[in-house]
């Protein structure tokens, strides 16, 4: 019986460990107009995404470039040349990825 | 002639149905899936049957809030007509570009209104909250108006049939027993023109129901179910402070718009 309720004290700290799944990503972003693009991450349940990686990916999906979010989860950055998209990199199940073609003033 | 034209007149007045002043600071969208040129109407009108639209004199302040940094918009402002099913009335718009992503709370403090039926004035203290791409940054603060209805759920994410709940604050307090009125925008502005369109989307069996009436409970706190998808109007009476305005009773009364949305 004691076993019974270690093992049930356990598995409580694993859940509550787990991190909140109720929340999801969000990502913007949007064309300054003076070739630079600005992204900005968050969490729908209003929790920073500062120091989240951001992929630069080429025409066939490849990062060529890592960057991270600032403290206020932005980042701006030179508009890249042909087909890209961005990709807001918060691990699995917590990933975005937006297509250069969408990314307007 | 002309005294039975007046009593015939006079009857008409009185048995006009009850209806509320609401101020409204509309725009079609509350939850923007990205960010772009808002197009906000500042119209001060009687929203469930699209009556009278009283002339608004220059707004003494807008702005908007976005975590929780305040931009004026007072210079975005231009004065236009605005077209009701009876009259046509002074009336503002303003685009402004929303961009970063969370919510936008936009704030208008009207010139109070001398209504000369009542020989007062009405100031509708007005807030709504707009939000891009869902990040959630400042529905939930109080902006720290004279008189204000602070949000308990999101006023951009409601189901038809959710409960909108708030707190009715006067003068940085909650207002307990205040009264609400609440009206549905039963003819939304036809898109791209300053006019409320024709048709309307629901009928009111009686008068109680075009402008409904609801209490606050002992905390100043109050919930509504919104039965119809579309926008909602909540206007706590005579809140604020400011109970006088130019040597005549003023009702200093706290608006704000939600808006709820089908399932489907």
């Amino acid at each position: 019986m004691k076993r019974l309720f270690v093992a049930l004290f356990v598995a409580g700290l694993v859940l509550a460990a787990q991190p909140g799944m109720a929340h999801t990503p969000l990502f913007s972003c949007y064309d300054n107009g003076d070739g630079t693009v600005s992204c900005e991450g968050g969490f729908s349940d209003g929790s920073s995404a500062a120091g989240v990686p951001v992929h630069l990916l080429d025409g066939s999906g490849k990062s060529v470039q890592e960057l991270k979010l600032d403290q206020f989860s932005e980042i701006t950055f030179k508009k890249p040349a042909g087909d890209y998209s961005v990709q807001f990199d918060a691990g699995e199940g917590h990933s975005i990825k937006v297509p250069g073609k969408d990314i307007v003033e | 002639m002309y005294r039975y034209l007046f009593a015939a007149l006079l009857v008409l007045c009185m048995s006009a149905p009850a209806q509320a002043h609401f101020q409204m600071l509309y725009t079609p969208e509350a939850a923007l899936t990205k960010g772009g040129e808002l197009d906000l109407k500042l119209v001060f009108s009687h929203p469930f049957d699209a009556g009278h639209t009283m002339n608004m004199g220059k707004p003494l302040q807008f702005f908007m809030i976005n975590k929780g940094k305040k931009t004026d918009l007072m210079k975005d402002l231009k004065p236009i007509k605005w077209q009701s099913l009876t009259n046509s009335g002074d009336a503002y718009e303003a685009e402004v570009k929303v961009r970063k992503m969370g919510d936008y709370v936009f704030c208008l403090v009207p010139e109070p209104y001398f209504e000369p039926e009542e020989g007062a004035y009405i100031q509708q203290i007005t807030k709504v909250i707009i939000n891009n791409s869902g990040l959630p940054t400042d529905w939930d603060a109080a902006v720290g108006l004279p008189a204000e209805i602070v949000p308990l759920d999101k006023p951009y994410a409601l189901w038809t049939g959710n409960v909108f709940r708030g707190v009715v604050m006067g003068d940085g307090k909650p207002v307990p027993d205040a009264e609400i009125e609440v009206e549905f925008l039963n003819h939304p502005p036809v898109p791209g023109k300053n006019m409320f369109q024709k048709q309307a989307l629901a009928t009111a069996p009686q008068d109680a129901f075009v402008t409904l009436t609801i209490k606050a409970d002992a905390n100043g706190e109050f919930a509504f179910g919104l039965p119809k998808a579309g926008w909602w109007g909540f206007a706590a009476l005579g809140v604020g402070p400011l109970k006088t305005y130019k040597d005549k009773d003023n009702s200093q009364d706290a608006v704000i718009w939600v808006k709820a949305v089908d399932m489907k």
